[in-house]
């Protein structure tokens, strides 16, 4: 039987799981794939709870928005690291340290 | 049905005119491309719009607070003075941006058209209703800050700065919508009207799970006023950032998270209940370390950018304080501390960005002599480092007064004295820049170009409230009498 419980357990690891990439990985596409990871966790719990807990549409339509400004979100993140990388030559994050004390 | 809408469109005429404006300088901009000419028709439109959509904002403060589109907006006369700052705050960075070289000419009328969009989001923001439109009016702020930030496309930092700003926002977004999930799980609805009825029956798990929820939910706010666990990213956006885009953030993305911050303390924690109790610990502790890291760090720095980024988030710990107190006193004297602290951090931005120009850097050393050289300017940016500093007669005093005899009347004294300590800390590092102005070596007697006739009136005018606002503030505080936050 597939429960809420299931589905928060799924999101849960899938937050965990982009908290994880997001301090782990050096590589900047990676750590946007991370935070798409952490959006669609987010996106999981509304549709379950709204499925098994609340009974009303404000779930769908909240997941709905979430999965388009996630969209967005990617698309204005990706040009920005373009737009580094055709300055630096790089992705890593390492060598984002031009602006210190 | 229609004739409802209609009515309701009424109160959203300053929203619609920003989302025209926004739409038809986006069509110019493709219009016209490189004649000088065109783009100060592009400017003066910009300007003009939004100096009319101040007209329905101080129509809708003087009418009776309504919630409409279905519960998801609200219009009061909270919400109303905060996007009139907001829009002040758009023009005078537009303008700025019009004489500065930090943005390359041919992104200039682009500036403008990110600035209208941001300005929508903090609309939304500051009238959010529910927490969609919340978190919408959130994103629309982030994304588009997130393209301003690194508008300096040749160079490395402005793209660092995008970056930086691009990840951390995403990271706190994300959290904050895992934490808005859950809330909605055990509370069932959406709506911040419904769900105060759901917290005052909550026991055991659920209980856990709210306050984890809403700690979660409070780092997408704090990461929009930069306040202290979140605020790693704002020196470092400000300094990559163009001047005219660091001046614009340290008004409209933050007041507008503000807005939303004192909404969501108003609504949910309004009555005594533990979460309430543990809210109030929680903001005491945050504005305490924010005004601290922010001063403290504040006194090292060597860029005016950095150190007037740091500054602001001292001022940020400060406008937290009238938050924790949950009353309409409160609640206005945010408001005045945020109409003195949009004029004031213009002013400095102004001369900050003409003196960077003529020199090529943002180093404390562009301000040397200033004095000899423009003595009229020297005096107002003393002046305004006095009226930051929260120095008698200006207004940054009656605004820092205001929140002290707020939290003083509801005896949080531990707090006082450490806000008390701060401004003392505060006012070192603005006199040592005072200090630059008056006592430093002169590097040339070349006069600085960004100081025309025109540039040298509006700081002027812009000074004017800075000084009259410290002496007719009560006439400021009944136009903004009214400004309770509205529940319903």
């Amino acid at each position: 039987m597939m429960g809420l419980a299931s589905y928060l357990l799924i999101s849960l690891i899938l937050f965990v799981a982009g908290l994880v990439v997001m301090i782990a990985r050096k590589n900047i596409v990676a750590i946007l794939l991370g935070i798409e990871l952490i959006l669609n966790a987010s996106a999981l719990n509304f549709v379950a709870y709204s499925r098994y807990v609340t009974n009303n549409l404000d779930g769908h339509i909240f997941s709905l928005f979430i999965i388009v400004v996630a969209a967005a979100e990617a698309a204005v993140g990706l040009a920005i690291v373009i737009r580094f990388f055709q300055i630096k030559e790089t992705v890593h994050v390492d060598e984002a340290t031009q602006l210190r004390n | 049905m229609i004739q409802q809408l209609l009515g309701f469109l009424s109160y959203y005429i300053p929203e619609l005119m920003c989302v025209v404006l926004m739409t038809t300088l986006l069509m110019a901009e493709a219009a016209v491309k490189e004649e000088h000419g065109s783009r100060d028709k592009i400017y003066t439109y910009a300007l003009a719009v939004l100096a009319l959509t101040l007209i329905p904002l101080f129509q809708n403060l003087s009418k009776p607070p309504v919630i409409i589109f279905h519960n998801a907006v609200t219009i009061d006369a909270f919400s109303t003075m905060i996007k009139i700052i907001m829009v002040l705050g758009t023009m005078g960075s537009i303008f700025l941006s019009r004489s500065s070289k930090d943005i390359y000419t041919n992104l200039k009328s682009e500036f403008a058209i990110m600035a209208v969009g941001v300005l929508i989001g903090g609309m939304l923001l500051a009238s959010a209703n529910n927490m969609l439109t919340l978190y919408l009016g959130i994103e629309t702020l982030s994304i588009l800050s997130y393209v301003m930030s690194s508008l300096k496309r040749d160079e490395a930092t402005s793209a660092e700065a995008g970056m930086k700003y691009a990840l951390y926002g995403g990271l706190t977004a994300g959290v904050m919508l895992y934490g808005i999930s859950h809330l909605y799980g055990v509370l069932g609805t959406i709506q911040f009207s419904e769900m105060i009825g759901g917290l005052g029956s909550l026991e055991g798990t659920n209980m856990m799970i709210v306050m984890v929820s809403f700690l979660l939910f409070f780092a997408g706010i704090g990461y929009k006023i930069s306040c202290f666990p979140f605020h790693m990213w704002s020196p470092d956006v400000y300094q990559g950032a163009p001047i005219p885009v660091t001046s614009f953030f340290s008004i409209v993305p933050k007041l507008g998270g503000l807005a939303a911050l004192v909404r969501v303390s108003m609504v949910f924690f309004n009555h005594e209940t533990i979460i309430s109790v543990s809210w109030i610990g929680l903001m005491l502790v945050i504005s305490a370390m924010t005004m601290t890291v922010g001063n403290v760090t504040a006194i090292g720095q060597t860029s005016v950018k950095r150190m007037l980024a740091f500054s602001s988030i001292g001022h940020i710990g400060m406008m937290i304080l009238g938050v924790v107190v949950l009353n309409d006193v409160g609640v206005r004297a945010i408001l005045f501390y945020g109409i003195v602290y949009m004029f004031m951090t213009l002013i400095a931005f102004y001369i900050t960005s003409h003196l960077s120009d003529m020199y090529g850097t943002d180093s404390i050393d562009v301000f040397k002599g200033l004095i000899y050289k423009h003595p009229l300017m020297a005096i107002i940016m003393a002046s305004v480092l006095f009226s930051l500093a929260g120095m008698p007669p200006f207004s940054g005093f009656i605004a820092k007064f205001n929140i002290f005899s707020v939290i003083i009347e509801k005896k949080y004294y531990g707090i006082a004295l450490v806000a008390a300590v701060n401004s003392v800390i505060a006012l070192y590092y603005y006199m040592k820049l005072a200090k630059t102005m008056i006592f430093g070596e002169m590097k040339s007697d070349e006069k600085v170009a960004g100081f025309t006739t025109a540039n040298q009136a509006v700081i002027v005018a812009l000074f004017i409230p800075v000084v009259f606002l410290g002496i007719f503030w009560e006439k400021v505080m009944i136009m903004s009498g009214n400004a309770a936050i509205f529940i319903k």
